[in-house]
């Protein structure tokens, strides 16, 4: 029987920094979509998303000889993505004021899209309210599920912090959604 | 875990439908490539990954460092500032190589070892050792005449940015120290 193994991030990434450039789009390929919900939660729209994850894997590609551990290329790239959302978050912060969510899910039978969109959308919008840090934990535990752990390691920051976050992020967004404590 | 950490019941419905996959554009995968292909064609590009990709072998940099030996002549000598501060010192050997000598005052420090762009980011491939009592820890590295980013790795966990070179943002929330050589006279710039 015949198998053929995808090369480990680690092999692409050195390829692409001894010149084989075009291999570069197995990452692209690989990553382009295992962050764009956290990317379209994090700032409202599939849109923006979009723009976020385009930014962050050029600035990958910019930055990849500064990448201390290619096997980890996802993590790393993964804080390239992050750092991106939040500064597009403080940029809209600064320019906007307060933002209109959209409608972030994927198209389907138009009532049951209609419906969630309802329903992402107040989530969506209460989100939107909160700090970056607050909203991040929240994505990361209840829309990308994973534990508190798993989460202090890919952030960087303390479980017990992230714990005192989510709490105060509950309490937020029971108020936003008129939700009693 | 404790109840207050739980879901509030309230938004579990909202959050079912918040995990719904999303995927984006399949064009994006192209625009990214052309960006990267670009780049790839500058010339300043090609020359920035040239003078920062890892592209010396660890044989490389230890027959390299067994001929400093023999030729190692500070421009300067090694004087420590204040307390902490580090500086790294250079001297010309050769038109495209310059061995520089990097200081780090950490007297608590059980090892200290030099990560950067010219080894890989590799924390064990060039170890400091201990030149006195004070804590002083020194390392003298051949670096290709070009700017480098580095750190010094404290017992092996701690990444400590000079605190004596210019620094840049690594991207991603930390500092990473420059060096700029230039064959020159031996000098950094």
């Amino acid at each position: 029987m015949q198998r053929t193994e995808e090369p480990s991030d680690g092999t692409v990434v050195r390829a692409v920094l001894t010149g084989d450039v075009e291999q570069y789009a197995v990452l692209v390929r690989r990553y382009k979509d295992r962050y764009a919900r956290y990317a379209s939660r994090m700032l409202g729209s599939v849109d923006a998303a979009e723009d976020a994850v385009q930014d962050a894997l050029i600035r990958a590609y910019d930055r990849l000889p500064q990448c201390r551990d290619p096997e980890n290329f996802a993590g790393w790239f993964f804080l390239i993505l992050r750092n991106r959302c939040f500064a597009e978050r403080r940029r809209d912060r600064r320019s906007e004021g307060l933002e209109q969510a959209q409608e972030v899910t994927a198209p389907e039978g138009l009532h049951a899209s209609l419906e969630r969109a309802e329903q992402v959308g107040s989530l969506q919008r209460a989100l939107l309210q909160l700090t970056p840090e607050q909203r991040e934990v929240f994505v990361l535990k209840h829309v990308e599920e994973l534990s508190y752990d798993e989460i202090a390691t890919r952030v960087g920051t303390g479980v017990a912090a992230l714990k005192m976050r989510m709490h105060r992020a509950y309490d937020r967004l029971r108020d936003l959604l008129g939700e009693p404590r | 875990m404790s109840h207050e950490l739980d879901l509030p019941p309230s938004l579990q419905a909202e959050v079912e439908t918040a995990r719904r996959h999303v995927s984006l554009s399949p064009e994006l995968e192209a625009r990214v490539m052309a960006a990267v292909r670009r780049r790839a064609a500058s010339p300043q590009q090609r020359a920035w990954r040239w003078l920062t990709a890892p592209s010396l072998p660890p044989w490389a940099l230890l027959a390299a460092a067994a001929t400093a030996l023999l030729a190692f002549v500070l421009l300067r000598p090694a004087s420590v500032g204040s307390p902490g501060v580090a500086s790294p010192l250079a001297t010309a050997v050769g038109p495209e190589s310059i061995y520089v000598r990097f200081i780090l005052v950490a007297p608590n420090a059980r090892e200290v070892a030099l990560a950067g762009t010219f080894n890989g980011w590799d924390p064990t491939a060039a170890p400091l050792a201990r030149a006195d009592a004070a804590g002083t820890w020194t390392v003298t590295v051949a670096l290709p005449v070009g700017q480098h980013q580095y750190a010094f790795v404290v017992d092996g966990r701690r990444w400590v940015p000079d605190p004596a070179a210019p620094a840049v943002d690594d991207g991603f929330g930390r500092k990473n120290s420059v060096v700029s050589v230039s064959a020159a006279q031996g000098r950094i710039l």
